[in-house]
């Protein structure tokens, strides 16, 4: 045969909205802003916005269609995020999907004892390793709170934790201007200069409104910092159905999406072309616990929805899955971990955090990390899709093989196992006999092993001497300025 | 002498065929025993398949593509021993028994005892108990397998042991079973001499057996 036009693979994907749906909520959104409109808590930014053309009245600052337009109009299609060694290891673009953990959780699972326990700056860095060493990890987020240190200084030392124990892009917080000045600092020791920072830029920040309708000062602060500096931010508000946000999903989405414009706005009208990652968080406010779900399969729907309003703004965009409310790494954790995971393939999120919370985002779990790295390389190997070529299609083998023989000994099973077939590194397939006589254990035993051999065994690359200088000082300069 | 020994087992356990053909002749112009090769060269190889394969280290493809590289230094010795009148690890007679048509499992298991250096005779499938019968009188093998698939054709394996009773030669042989509906307690209870739940266990209680 001579060589033919290949058939092209099918990946599986997910639409939660139709066009119409997408422009509905679209103009909703622009009727909160020029109606309903916002408050903004920082001179600077109200400031900013009226002189734009936006106007105040009632207390709120409305903010007309126009400077949505002009905002999507300069905002860049794609962020590219580099590694802090200075390699592309993660173009925010859409169509493409990266995961990684969640920032700030007040508890953690100790991976040794088992025990609850707050979080330290040493946890930070130990789960920055774990998910460095992890392949289908992307980036890093802090997963703990640092409580040894004052809470003013937990987002620097979070933030240094996760820069010593990960190479990775990291997506980080904080608390107001000083943290993101002295973590701008580090970084651009990190990346050689402010310049270089710019060219490759290797974290991003998250920040956040609070839903329903309002900027806090020290959130828009931040917001300006990353323009002003042109780091690439995201600024989800949290529109938790019957919580920050309506009871009804649409209500949640078309609120959601007009705070998230309005930081879209405020950084454009700061710098133009400021890397803006579009999205928010929809939990279920639990209407019996009253805590905010992230198992809900309310996530799960509207990550894929305001994913679709991403496409129709041509932004990449921001969600969350691999996470789950119960307070074990148990079936519950699976089950919720799973679905999200799944959503967020098939809808093309382009950056996922919150992998490996538990206990509805208030822990974190060494154990829920490494399962959900297994999840990822599970659900990708599905939306991967059926190969149908010549190779694949087997005529030859199905020809020759013997009626009930099978085709485990076939050279196509030979030549071919390796790509063809997914394989486990976590999920056990073993023998009954096999399984009991290697001590009969559980997936979550599993994972406690495999994170704890990933921290024994797994190396990083230090940060080079210069930085820690930089590092020390920045510290330092915290105590002597208390 | 030894390290061409170690680099037809390396070659081996790579599945490099032709290398280890090659191999096994050289060794053999070298002056090297037809035996000596087959235990120190292409069995030691195998043990370290099957050994890494029970660890879980190798997959079944690997396997195979390994059990193939024996065969093909096999091939280069099998006149000599012949000749010379030297024992393999020895004959082995399996087949899936009557009723039953299912052969996939009962491959593998061929195939893996091949690679450790067995002889088999392969009788197929929905093989009838004078079918077994014959294959011991002409083979004379050490070990005779049996596969069943279904809880309904598992029954024909003790129906087969019942009548290589009766003809005689029962005990001239030792008798496994395996298969998914199987059991140790099933084997004990039918008058098996031994039972293996997967492939590789197969092997090294057929070994065992033989010795």
């Amino acid at each position: 045969m001579t060589e033919q036009i290949p058939i092209e693979t099918m990946h599986p994907s997910v639409r939660m909205l139709s066009d119409e749906q997408v422009e509905a909520i679209h103009r909703t959104s622009l009727d909160i802003l020029s109606r309903t409109g916002i408050v903004v808590k920082h001179e600077g930014a109200r400031r900013l916005l009226l002189e734009a053309g936006a106007w105040e009245s009632d207390g709120r600052i409305k903010i007309p269609e126009r400077l949505v337009t002009e905002a999507l109009a300069s905002a860049p299609s794609r962020i590219p995020m580099y590694n802090r060694l200075g390699e592309l290891t993660m173009p925010l673009e859409l169509g493409k999907v990266f995961f990684g953990t969640g920032s700030d959780c007040i508890f953690t699972i100790d991976v040794e004892t088992g025990e609850r326990r707050r979080t330290t700056t040493e946890d930070v860095e130990r789960i920055a390793r774990l998910s460095d060493g992890l392949d289908q990890i992307d980036f890093v987020m802090s997963m703990g709170h640092p409580s040894e240190v004052p809470p003013e200084d937990a987002y620097l030392y979070g933030f240094v934790g996760m820069l010593r124990g990960s190479t990775k892009p990291i997506v980080y917080t904080a608390s107001d201007r000083r943290d993101m000045e002295d973590i701008y600092e580090i970084a651009c020791a990190v990346a050689g200069g402010e310049e270089a920072l710019r060219e490759r830029p290797f974290l991003l920040h998250y920040a956040e409104p609070i839903s329903p309708l309002l900027l806090p000062p020290e959130s828009v602060d931040k917001l300006l910092f990353c323009a002003e500096k042109e780091i690439p931010v995201t600024y989800p508000p949290s529109p938790n159905t019957g919580g920050g946000g309506p009871i009804t999903m649409a209500g949640a989405l078309a609120l959601g999406n007009a705070e998230s414009l309005v930081g879209l706005v405020l950084t454009q009208l700061v710098r133009p072309g400021t890397p803006f990652l579009y999205g928010m968080n929809i939990a279920a406010l639990d209407m019996k616990s009253a805590i905010v779900s992230y198992g809900a399969p309310e996530w799960a729907t509207t990550m894929p929805a305001w994913t679709d309003l991403a496409r129709f703004y041509g932004l990449p965009v921001w969600g969350a899955a691999g996470a789950t409310d119960s307070k074990v790494v148990d079936a519950q954790a699976g089950i919720e971990a799973t679905v999200s995971i799944m959503m967020a393939f098939l809808s093309r999120c382009t950056l996922v955090h919150d992998v490996g919370y538990i206990e509805y985002g208030t822990t974190s779990s060494m154990e829920m990390v490494v399962i959900a790295d297994e999840i990822i390389r599970d659900v990708r190997h599905i939306v991967g899709g059926v190969e149908v070529s010549e190779r694949t299609l087997a005529r030859e083998p199905i020809h020759r093989a013997r009626p009930g023989g099978g085709f485990l000994a076939d050279d196509h099973t030979l030549k071919n196992w390796r790509w063809a077939q997914w394989r486990p590194l976590l999920l056990d397939r073993m023998r009954y006999g096999e399984w009991v006589e290697k001590g009969g254990k559980d997936m979550t035993t599993r994972a406690n092993e495999r994170a704890r051999q990933i921290l024994a065994e797994h190396e990083v690359e230090p940060l080079p001497e210069d930085v820690e200088k930089v590092v020390r000082r920045v510290l330092e300069r915290r105590k002597r300025n208390k | 002498m030894a390290d061409i020994l170690q680099e037809i087992a390396t070659n081996l356990y790579d599945g490099e065929d032709e290398k280890v053909a090659q191999l096994v002749q050289k060794a053999l112009d070298e002056g090297m025993s037809p035996q000596e090769v087959l235990n120190d060269g292409l069995i030691a190889g195998m043990d370290v398949v099957g050994r890494d394969f029970k660890a879980g280290d190798l997959f079944v493809p690997e396997v195979l593509i390994a059990a193939r590289a024996m065969q093909a230094g096999m091939d280069v010795l099998r006149p000599l021993l012949a000749q010379g009148n030297v024992p393999t690890v020895g004959k082995y007679v399996i087949g899936t028994v009557q009723g039953d048509l299912h052969d996939i499992g009962k491959n593998l298991v061929k195939m893996m005892l091949e690679g450790a250096g067995f002889e088999v005779i392969d009788l197929g499938v929905d093989v009838e108990p004078g079918v077994f019968i014959e294959a011991v009188r002409e083979h004379q093998p050490k070990v005779v397998g049996m596969s069943a698939l279904l809880t309904t054709t598992m029954v024909n394996m003790k129906a087969t042991i019942e009548a290589l009773e009766d003809a005689g030669v029962r005990d001239s042989v030792k008798i496994m079973v395996g298969g998914a509906p199987v059991t140790a307690a099933f084997a004990e209870e039918i008058g098996a001499d031994a039972y293996a739940p997967d492939a590789p266990t197969a092997v090294e209680i057929a070994r065992q057996l033989a010795e």
